[in-house]
């Protein structure tokens, strides 16, 4: 990763070519709400894009952004990304084969062993319920991570949670800054 | 493994074993007699000139185990004693150098020395148990030398020539070094699961340095939880700040002005009542976009509700509020000193956004009602 400020540099520029075309077109009839989801779009975009596809979260977000119904954010996306529209909202393949083919049949067989097994053993022990929580809290933190659904790798989720974390906390830390610039009585 | 405890049967396979490469052996040394006499040479005559080569080595190989089963018995213990001390010192821990070409080089020092001291039993014979030892080092050590590279370094073994050596210093750069320690199961699998392991941990402790407060937290499911509170807040952070941002905008929306000018106004003027009132205007309205829009934002959108109708309110730090802390740092409008009722009031709302809040995430499972209520603990300080 490169330096956190540079990082933020190319975030904020990305973002505020995002403002501009938000700024110039937002409409009258538009609610706080929808301006609101525009300006996160926008953001998010702008995060994604600066991390140059380098990262499953950061393509997988912009796909799901540039997948959204309305034309305002599809224009927003378009926007932002520019001349890389094309190249960045392609998915990686690891993601696009997200939807697991699974046999009915074996899904069903384990689903049954998993019953007989629970009946069988009926004293848990300690390193089970801790192994239960860990999982239950990857299955969470992928949830959170975009794209992470499709990270079967406990190691490549690891990765990708950093640097989300990393990406974030910059997002965060320049968008204060737009806040107290602009001069909201805060 | 030590040389003591070499078992018989293992000393029988590996004589097994090393009769046969030797055989190997010779045909391949017989291939590159050939080769280097006349390369150009057709198929068939090199197979004709294999056959006095091979005649020369033949009979050396077939005695060979005539000597071993007049000595083996009488030898067995001498052998273990004597070359015990022997084997450690020249056994060959380089799992890289290509089993062929130890057999071959082993097996061409061999046959020189056969040749040269045509007949004299004894010292053959010695050469010849080291050169087992070895082999039988090397079949069964193959697996677990695969990944102990640690040793290559300082047991170099005396009989095998300087390329050999060379060989397994270009190849053990593309192997990954793992160190097991006493105890540790050696097999390929469990040590690739160890790797794994190693490098999990790595990036946990690197996500601990990330978190803030995540260093006093010992396991992984804690950590996980922090990890997951962290990043939690942050993206609340950011939906926040955009709905801040949102309202900054030049084209504010005048409907929307005009209605909280109004709920301002008429809150000021008579106290109690309005808040109910605010709350069943908001729950229906707001509420409802905002539970399409992202439950995550209830609270968020609440909050910025309020901070749009700028009600001449204290926030108190008492709030629960699911914003995290530069929220209620922010928070400056003790313009007037608000009544009681009206803080409860305020705090009963906040309340019910953040339990709605709770409920809709993703914690809603049973092993997370600690988190929740370790969370709520600390909303509430």
């Amino acid at each position: 990763m490169r330096p956190p400020s540079s990082f933020k540099q190319d975030f904020f520029k990305k973002w505020v070519v995002g403002l501009q075309y938000y700024y110039g077109t937002s409409s009258r009839d538009m609610n706080i709400l929808e301006r609101k989801k525009a300006i996160k779009l926008s953001a998010d975009v702008a995060m994604a894009s600066a991390r140059d596809g380098k990262t499953y979260w950061s393509r997988s977000l912009i796909a799901k952004a540039s997948k959204q119904d309305d034309c305002i954010s599809k224009n927003l996306v378009k926007n932002i990304l520019g001349n890389e529209y094309e190249r960045l909202t392609k998915l990686p393949s690891s993601i696009l084969c997200s939807k697991r083919i699974r046999s009915k049949k074996i899904v069903r067989r384990s689903c049954n062993m998993r019953r007989i097994r629970k009946h069988a053993q009926k004293r848990v022990l300690a390193s089970s319920i801790a192994k239960r929580m860990v999982k239950k809290r990857t299955q969470v933190l992928k949830t959170l991570v975009p794209g992470g659904e499709s990270m079967d790798d406990e190691f490549c989720l690891l990765e990708e949670t950093i640097d989300y974390l990393l990406s974030l906390q910059a997002q965060v830390d320049v968008m204060h800054k737009l806040v107290n610039a602009s001069g909201l009585p805060s | 493994m030590n040389a003591t405890e070499i078992t018989v049967l293992e000393r029988q396979q590996s004589q097994l074993q090393w009769q046969q490469q030797k055989q190997h052996y010779f045909e391949d040394t017989h291939f590159n007699l050939t080769m280097n006499e006349a390369s150009l040479m057709n198929n068939e005559y090199r197979s004709m000139k294999i056959d006095p080569d091979f005649d020369n080595g033949w009979p050396g190989l077939a005695k060979y185990p005539l000597h071993r089963t007049g000595f083996g018995g009488e030898n067995l213990p001498g052998f273990v004693s004597t070359e015990s001390a022997d084997m450690n010192s020249s056994i060959s821990r380089t799992f890289s150098c290509p089993p062929e070409k130890l057999t071959s080089s082993i097996g061409r020092e061999s046959f020189k020395k056969r040749k040269a001291s045509d007949k004299s039993v004894g010292a053959e014979n010695i050469n010849e148990k080291k050169i087992k030892g070895e082999v039988e080092e090397v079949a069964s050590k193959i697996n677990e030398q695969i990944h102990n590279n640690k040793n290559n370094n300082r047991e170099t073994c005396g009989d095998i020539s300087k390329e050999n050596s060379k060989v397994s210093e270009v190849q053990k750069t593309e192997y990954i070094h793992v160190r097991a320690r006493r105890g540790q199961a050696t097999d390929s699998h469990s040590l690739a699961e160890r790797v794994r392991r190693e490098k999990i941990s790595e990036r946990m402790r690197y996500l601990q340095d990330l978190v803030p407060g995540c260093n006093k937290i010992i396991g992984k499911a804690g950590m996980l939880d922090e990890i997951i509170n962290y990043v939690q807040s942050l993206q609340r952070q950011v939906e926040f700040l955009s709905m801040k941002l949102a309202t900054v905008s030049p084209q504010v929306d005048s409907n929307i002005d005009n209605f909280f000018a109004k709920e301002m106004f008429q809150s000021t003027a008579d106290s109690y009542p309005t808040i109910g009132m605010l709350s069943e205007v908001l729950n229906p309205t707001c509420y409802q976009q905002l539970n399409a829009v992202q439950q995550v934002l209830t609270c968020g959108g609440l909050n910025m509700d309020i901070n749009l109708a700028e009600m001449p309110l204290e926030r108190t730090t008492s709030t629960p509020v699911s914003m995290p802390g530069e929220f209620l740092d922010s928070s400056s409008f003790s313009q007037a000193q608000p009544p009681s009722a009206w803080e409860n009031d305020l705090q009963s709302l906040y309340n019910t956004g953040f339990r709605h809040q709770g409920r809709s995430t993703a914690f809603s499972s049973e092993p997370f009602n600690g988190n929740l209520a370790a969370s709520n603990l600390k909303m509430e300080i």
